[in-house]
């Protein structure tokens, strides 16, 4: 599974939901796969996608929170885990593509694969931890995690490839501009 | 600074419409992060690039929001600051730690302290340097600008060796 085909079959079950992008190729496939009002697009700030996500989840406790990470933003940040950890909001779901690699730079190699996120996130109290590695598998956790309470991680193992999708065209301003407008 | 200047700096930005305060601890400010944690409104970070991306989220959803750190941690920061903060013209107000503002300072501030007010002035901030007289007048500016929905800092030095 690539990421973009992952990322499709997230968006068309969660719907209309609020998603907060890694920067790289993350943002430029949700982008390319689902563009709308509700999701923040991080262009730089590498790793910083799951802490903005914590601040939103804790002033939007009515609001589910997907955050889009990739393994080496998550690698760059992992004291966030704890962060996020220890506030528990119900609200956040973690998703992280991983394909062990810093893609969006050249395809150079990061050290998910030899070690394990999803029992780090476990460790650092996340309550519903999900490792997958098909799209069967995955289309039952998105079934799952309508019922399950956060902080959840989806822990999706991918493949490198797939076409990358245009960039980000829409102004930074802008896009903050248009997320905050459906928050309120 | 005075502990009590601290303290009554901590009371009058939360009177005044600062509703979450997120950051690394600084020794400059700790009876300010200690009236914080009193009032059960602080959230610690383990890096302060982290307690910006906690505050963008929080500022996102429209609150007030402040960001305390170290200099040492504001260098930690330049490039979220620059990437995130400025480029997205998120309104957060940053209260910096200056150590290695007295020349006896630890050897580990020297050079840090020493390019603080360079770097801050490169970044394009507008700044404050808050003392025990015109603190008021200054988180007044402080809570001005970010309310014009500006990015600005208010520096606490670090004026006792310990």
């Amino acid at each position: 599974m690539i990421r973009k085909k992952a990322m499709e079959q997230i968006v068309n079950s969660i719907g209309n939901e609020i998603i907060i992008s890694a920067n790289g190729y993350v943002s430029r496939d949700l982008f390319n796969v689902n563009d709308k009002e509700k999701n923040f697009y991080m262009i730089g700030s590498m790793g910083l996608a799951s802490s903005i996500g914590l601040g939103l989840a804790i002033k939007n406790p009515k609001k589910r929170i997907f955050i889009f990470d990739g393994d080496g933003n998550i690698l760059m940040n992992l004291g966030s885990l704890t962060t996020i950890g220890s506030i528990k909001p119900k609200n956040l779901v973690h998703v992280v593509f991983d394909n062990s690699s810093h893609e969006s730079t050249g395809g150079q190699p990061t050290n998910s694969n030899l070690i394990k996120i999803d029992e780090i996130a476990k460790k650092c109290n996340y309550v519903n931890v999900y490792l997958v590695k098909s799209n069967i598998e995955l289309k039952k956790i998105l079934l799952r995690i309508k019922k399950n309470n956060g902080p959840i991680m989806i822990l999706i193992k991918i493949k490198k490839g797939g076409n990358i999708g245009n960039r980000i065209s829409i102004k930074p301003e802008k896009i903050k501009e248009r997320f905050m407008k459906t928050l309120r | 600074m005075k502990e009590n200047t601290q303290k009554k700096i901590f009371n009058f930005l939360v009177k005044s419409g600062i509703k979450n305060f997120v950051g690394v601890p600084d020794s400059t400010m700790k009876h300010f992060i200690k009236e914080g944690i009193t009032k059960k409104k602080i959230i610690f970070t383990t890096r302060e690039e982290e307690a910006i991306g906690i505050c963008t989220g929080m500022s996102l959803s429209g609150e007030p929001s402040l960001v305390f750190m170290q200099n040492a941690g504001f260098a930690n920061s330049l490039s979220t600051i620059t990437s995130l903060v400025e480029l997205y013209k998120i309104p957060l107000i940053l209260l910096i730690g200056w150590r290695g503002f007295l020349k006896n300072d630890a050897p580990e501030h020297e050079k840090i302290g020493k390019i603080q007010p360079q770097l801050i002035k490169s970044l394009d901030i507008s700044s404050r340097i808050l003392n025990d007289k015109n603190w008021k007048k200054n988180c007044e500016w402080a809570i001005k600008k970010n309310s014009q929905g500006k990015l600005c800092a208010l520096i606490m030095k670090r004026d006792f060796i310990d």
